[in-house]
């Protein structure tokens, strides 16, 4: 058997499969940050004025806050005039079909798995596929609109649907939320807007895919999800990123809306680029997500694969606001060379009779550190609230860390919390088990990843499913304890 | 950088005035020139700490705003601290029944010298910390507390009067428990904080059991410190009856070093009665194969604030620590649990348990739990829970169903959900003693 | 098929084997029996390659080949089965996926390609008829909430998917009531041939009245003290193992 040095090695020597670089023109704002880059933006953009009033108040919020200090580790500096806030493939206002799209860049999300053709495309899954700020092309959008169904980008829905954006943009996530949120405000490109109207139940997947391509850039989406009364809608993101020695800088923001009896399904698969082994380079990962269950028996479920990124702080949120509502977390997030992932969720339960789950599974390799970070609280008028929380750590190897931080606060003694987290090593008895059946220790550990993950893998799509499967087994190659 | 509140708070004020006018021309100046240091280096870091407000993680659920409204002098301040006779119904407070034991009594953290209960043997030694200056165990922990952190600590490093020293020898097993009464009274608001030091010997074993009580009508802080050394193959079990009464506002901090092969068992239950009690104890498992119990029981009333902070410190491999924390919240009462355990590198083979259990009474009670687990070491096995809830609705009905009343089965409930905790207490008559404080408290009593 | 030279082995620095020769043909089943703490399970666990075992003198050579110098996984792929005595659980992992993983390894590793579906879920359906193995068993997770008794049946389940040169059963009766004993038995019975061999490491004769072994061995202290054939483990049951402690006790004084 290989020893522990080895496997180390193995684990750092494994590539990052999206590492290429699209080489195509674009229009890149230079670096920096103040208030002409946001009205630039906004114009590129030709967005209403209140648009942007509303993003100059978030850069006035973002100028007032301090980069966050409560994780377990330091934070290097970011110097925010160092990134360029805007850049999209030159020479395109808007794209009308496919064959006006840049070939480069339809073999791009191609060589990503992702083809934009409907011919070739998935199945059962309309994408918007995104790259760098600018949504490129959207597909099934016709057939989606038959149902009043509207799925586009965000900057075609301030165009075409302003009451919506309007009434909802900001409304789970202020424009002062906290710092990477502001930002967001301040300066967000573009992302997906979904409006799912009542009682409709969306017959396909929608799925957005994010790239970021250029140098020095950052990526500041912006998704809006609303699902009306009785409606149903399932939506995945993914995203990649080259490889480059630089830290990148990625601040989305997602705000999902379900009114009564609606029900938002939310699955990331994110593989952002995590550096090399020493730590250099890798994308920021820090990212606001949070919805509401506004009205009655309203469901919001959070699923995420987290592989990729130097540095994840995510915590998706949900505010249970409607009574017997119910909110989901389920996470598997893998860290090894020097990656970083700080993660979790945070429960408000409001309503009466509200629900939540939280199953959060961290795997930490090599240098890599996992922590789980999560809130559930209780109003006082949240009677009979319930909150089941799981969060499991396993180590591989001696230099990695798993940590474990819930937040409990209850204000109502009708509420019943429980929360449960173990650590423990990867079962060495387990692989060796594995091993006399004859199978190597390298796949040995990644059927154990996939069935420790299992619970949560099964809330993905099932198109999705296999693919995140596979994502784990290739992240978590060679790293043998 | 110094808290934007402290200056206003009255306590804060006093503090700097009376060191000031202490290290100038009153009572340190008769102390060794490393101790006035080691205070001047304490006084220095309070001043710039100040008092923790709720931005600070470990207050972030522990606002002190309302307890350090009050105005509390430092006045009497002694170092050697000069002993005042117990008052006797306080005596009677603090008595455990028919348990065979050697009592010392500590009135505002000053022991008289006196010891009841048959005369000590040879190889347990109490002196007044002011007064063991010269023992080589004490003084190693003396030079120590210039690094804390904590803003208590400090503010204890830099004002602390006096307390109890406890050493006992190699090998010796002292068979009677020793119990160790504080007593607090005063007639006008007082900030007392004494400071303990423990020191078991290698192989030896002790048992201590603490009792907090107070009278009067003055609002007294305890801010407390004691440091206990738990030396290879020794054993030590430490129980501590928080039983103080209102206007008692108590920080108690408790840091214990494990050394190889120790044990360390502690009991920390908490009773309705002060307004405020913040424990924050620390086991530092410094070498391998220690044990470490940590069993916490807090039941909370009227607008009292119970915080447990505890922190086990996995520093070395083969390590076993368990902790079982458990919550009654009655009234408008607020409960703040917060463990952490940490697990460093080299602390391979760590067993490390940890279980929070809350039962939320009343409609106005809170509580906020915070359990942590930091793991850097991979061959470990580690698991915490947290839960809080109420009544189990079908217990409660199979109870009511053999005619029992509701609050009498409610009371009964919560004797059951103490007793995970009460049943590991070793002294059968302290665990009688701490079942009988529970039921004065709780609702089957009035039932 | 196998030869056992002089083998010597420590865990955690204390020697366990002190010396163990044997011999295994193809068609050949041997017992090896022994009182608790003889080393039995640690021959097993040494023969499949478990990573706290230290060998530390002698050689073992299977199929011409010297196993010692094998990964545990190799071995397996080469044909050493080793019915565990505690099989573990594993949650999430399907018990029909994992046998697939390991039927594929074990092919790829004799050059053959893996079985389609069809052909895997054909061969899947003969061995659970064979072995009797409970076709509900066969989509739970591996082992998990699984009885004793069929976890046992399992790891024979696997042997006939498998298809292993040579099984080391370890104590594979060790709690299992009779008619658990009997259908396991039948199904090793059934796996028997000509070009495979069984090692079954047992503490009772009890075993041995159903699976009818061609030699027995008595393993005591980490050594073979006494081999013969299957009317030495009738002797052992009359006698208990005391008589050869004695005499093992006696051989080594005289040494």
């Amino acid at each position: 058997m290989p020893n522990d040095n080895e496997i180390i090695d193995n684990i750092a020597n494994k590539e990052y499969e999206f590492g290429f670089v699209t080489d195509i023109e674009m229009d890149i704002l230079p670096a920096g940050l103040n208030e002409n880059t946001i009205r630039y933006i906004s114009e590129k953009k030709k967005e209403p004025e209140w648009l942007l009033e509303w993003r100059l108040k978030g850069f006035l919020a973002f100028q007032k806050q301090k980069l966050p200090e409560w994780q377990n580790f330091e934070l290097p500096p970011i110097d925010f005039q160092k990134i360029s806030y805007y850049a999209a493939p030159r020479n395109k206002k808007k794209y009308n079909s496919l064959d006006e799209v840049d070939p480069e860049l339809l073999a791009t999300f191609e060589k990503l798995g992702i083809p934009l053709s409907e011919q070739k495309a998935l199945t059962g899954v309309a994408v918007d596929a995104v790259f760098d700020s600018i949504s490129i092309a959207t597909t099934y959008k016709d057939k989606l609109k038959e149902l009043g169904i509207i799925f586009c980008s965000f900057g075609e829905a301030v165009q075409e649907h302003p009451e919506l954006v309007r009434k909802y943009v900001g409304s789970v996530v202020p424009h002062s939320d906290n710092i990477f949120a502001a930002l967001n405000a301040a300066v967000f490109s573009d992302g997906s807007f979904v409006y799912i109207p009542k009682g409709v139940r969306c017959p396909m997947e929608l799925s957005t895919y994010f790239r970021i391509n250029t140098e020095n850039t950052g990526q500041f989406e912006r998704t809006l999800i609303i699902a009306d009364e009785g409606s149903y809608v399932s939506y995945l993101e993914g995203c990649t990123a080259p490889t480059r020695d630089e830290n990148q800088l990625h601040a989305a923001v997602v705000e999902l809306i379900a009114l009564e009896n609606a029900e938002i399904k939310y699955s990331t698969v994110q593989n952002w680029y995590p550096g090399d082994k020493d730590g250099k380079g890798g994308i920021y990962n820090f990212v606001t997500k949070r919805g509401i269950c506004k009205g009655a028996n309203a469901k919001i479920s959070w699923t995420q694969v987290e592989t990729g990124s130097a540095i994840t702080w995510k915590y998706p949120s949900v505010i249970l606001q409607g009574d017997n509502s119910t909110g989901e977390f389920y996470s598997v997030a893998v860290t090894r060379n020097r990656q970083i992932a700080d993660t979790g969720t945070k429960m408000y339960h409001i309503g009466r009779n509200t629900r939540s789950r939280i199953i959060s599974k961290g795997i930490s390799a090599g240098h890599g550190n996992n922590s789980y970070r999560g809130l559930v609280q209780i109003g006082p008028k949240a009677d009979d609230a319930r909150n089941f929380t799981q969060c499991d750590s396993l180590l591989i190897g001696d230099q990695c860390g798993a940590h474990t931080f819930p937040y409990i606060e209850s204000k109502n003694n009708t509420a019943t919390v429980e929360h449960e987290a173990t650590t423990s090593k990867i079962g060495e008895d387990q692989i060796f088990y594995l091993n006399q059946r004859g199978i190597d220790s390298e796949k040995a550990v990644a059927l154990i990843i996939n069935g420790y993950a299992k619970e949560v893998l099964n809330q993905l799509p099932m198109e999705f499913a296999v693919e995140a499967q596979k994502l784990l087994s290739i992240t978590l190659e060679g790293s043998v304890g | 950088m110094s808290m934007t509140s402290s200056p206003s708070i009255p306590l804060f004020e006093e503090v700097v005035n009376g060191f000031h006018k202490l290290s100038v021309s009153g009572g340190t100046q008769q102390e060794s020139s490393d101790l006035r240091r080691t205070r001047q280096q304490a006084f220095d870091k309070f001043r710039e700490l100040g008092f923790p407000s709720i931005r600070h993680e470990d207050w972030r659920y522990t606002n002190l705003a309302r307890f350090l409204k009050d105005e509390f002098t430092i006045e009497g301040w002694e170092v050697s601290g000069k002993a005042v006779l117990p008052d006797a119904a306080l005596l009677k407070k603090a008595e455990i029944a028919s348990l065979d034991c050697y009592q010392v009594v500590l009135v505002n953290g000053v022991w008289d010298g006196k010891v009841t209960g048959g005369t000590l043997p040879g190889n347990i030694r109490l002196l007044k910390v002011a007064e063991a200056r010269q023992d080589p165990a004490l003084s190693l922990y003396f030079e120590k507390q210039a690094g804390w952190s904590e803003h208590f600590a400090n503010l204890n490093g830099a004002l602390f009067s006096d307390g109890l020293f406890i050493r006992v020898d190699a090998g010796a097993t002292i068979e009677k428990p020793l119990h160790v009464v504080h007593v607090y009274t005063s007639e006008n608001n007082l900030l007392v904080q004494p400071r303990n030091v423990w020191v078991i010997h290698r192989n030896a074993e002790l048992s201590v059991i603490e009792t907090l009580v107070s009278g009067g009508e003055a609002k007294i802080w305890v801010n407390g410190l004691t440091e206990i050394l738990v030396h290879a193959d020794a054993r030590f079990h430490h129980t501590m009856l928080q039983t103080a009464g209102a206007g008692v506002r108590l920080v108690q901090q408790t840091t214990v070093h494990q050394q190889r092969q120790s044990l360390y068992n502690n009991f920390t239950i908490t009773l309705p009665g002060a307004d405020l009690v913040r424990n924050d104890l620390q086991t530092r498992l410094e070498e391998d194969h220690t044990e470490t119990h940590l069993y916490g029981l807090y039941l909370a009333a009227g607008s009292q604030l119970v915080d447990n902070h505890t922190l086990v410190d996995h520093q070395k491999p083969h390590c076993l620590s368990n902790e079982l924390y458990k919550g009654v919240l009655l009234e408008q009462s607020t409960g703040v649990f917060n463990g952490k355990v940490y697990v460093h590198q080299d602390a391979q083979k760590t067993n490390a348990f940890q279980q929070n259990n809350n039962l939320v009474i009343s409609k106005k009670a809170t509580i906020d739990s915070k359990p942590q687990l930091e793991i850097f070491a991979d061959d470990v096995k580690c698991s915490h829970g947290s839960t809080v809830g109420q009544f189990s609705e079908e217990a409660l009905f199979y109870l009511r169903a053999r005619g029992i009343g509701e609050e009498a089965a409610k009371g009964l409930l919560i004797n059951a959900f103490a007793f995970d905790v009460t049943e590991k207490i070793r002294i059968p008559e302290v665990e009688a003693h701490v079942n009988e404080l529970i039921s004065l408290h709780i609702p089957v009593n009035h039932a | 098929m196998l030869t056992i030279k002089n083998l010597h082995a420590e865990v955690e620095e204390k020697q366990i084997l002190k010396g163990i020769n044997l011999s295994v043909n193809a068609g050949e089943v041997h017992a090896i029996m022994g009182p608790n703490g003889s080393g039995k399970s640690s021959l097993a666990s040494v023969l499949a390659g478990r990573e706290n075992y230290q060998v530390t003198q002698g050689e073992v050579i299977f199929k011409g080949l010297n196993l010692l110098d094998m990964n545990p996984e190799v071995r397996a792929r080469e044909g050493v089965f080793l019915a565990f005595q505690y099989p573990i659980e594993i949650p999430g992992v399907s018990n029909i996926n994992f046998l697939k993983t390991a039927l594929a390894e074990i092919r790829a590793h004799k050059g053959l390609p893996p079985l389609d579906a069809k052909e895997f879920l054909k061969m899947s359906r003969e061995k659970q008829k064979l072995v009797e193995f409970d076709a509900q068993l066969v989509n739970r997770s591996l082992n998990e909430g699984f009885s004793g008794g069929e976890k046992k049946r399992n790891e024979i389940f696997q042997l006939a998917m498998l298809e292993p040169a040579l099984s080391i059963l370890d104590e594979t009766d060790s709690g299992l009531d009779i008619d658990a004993l009997r259908i396991v038995s039948k199904g090793v019975n059934k796996l028997r041939s000509e070009n495979n061999a069984f090692i079954i490491i047992t503490h009772y004769q009890r075993l041995l009245e159903y699976i009818v072994p061609d030699f027995v061995h008595v393993l005591y202290d980490g050594r073979i003290v006494k081999s013969g054939t299957k009317e030495l483990a009738l002797e052992l049951e009359e006698k208990g193992y005391d008589w050869l402690k004695e005499d093992a006790r006696e051989k080594a004084t005289t040494i």
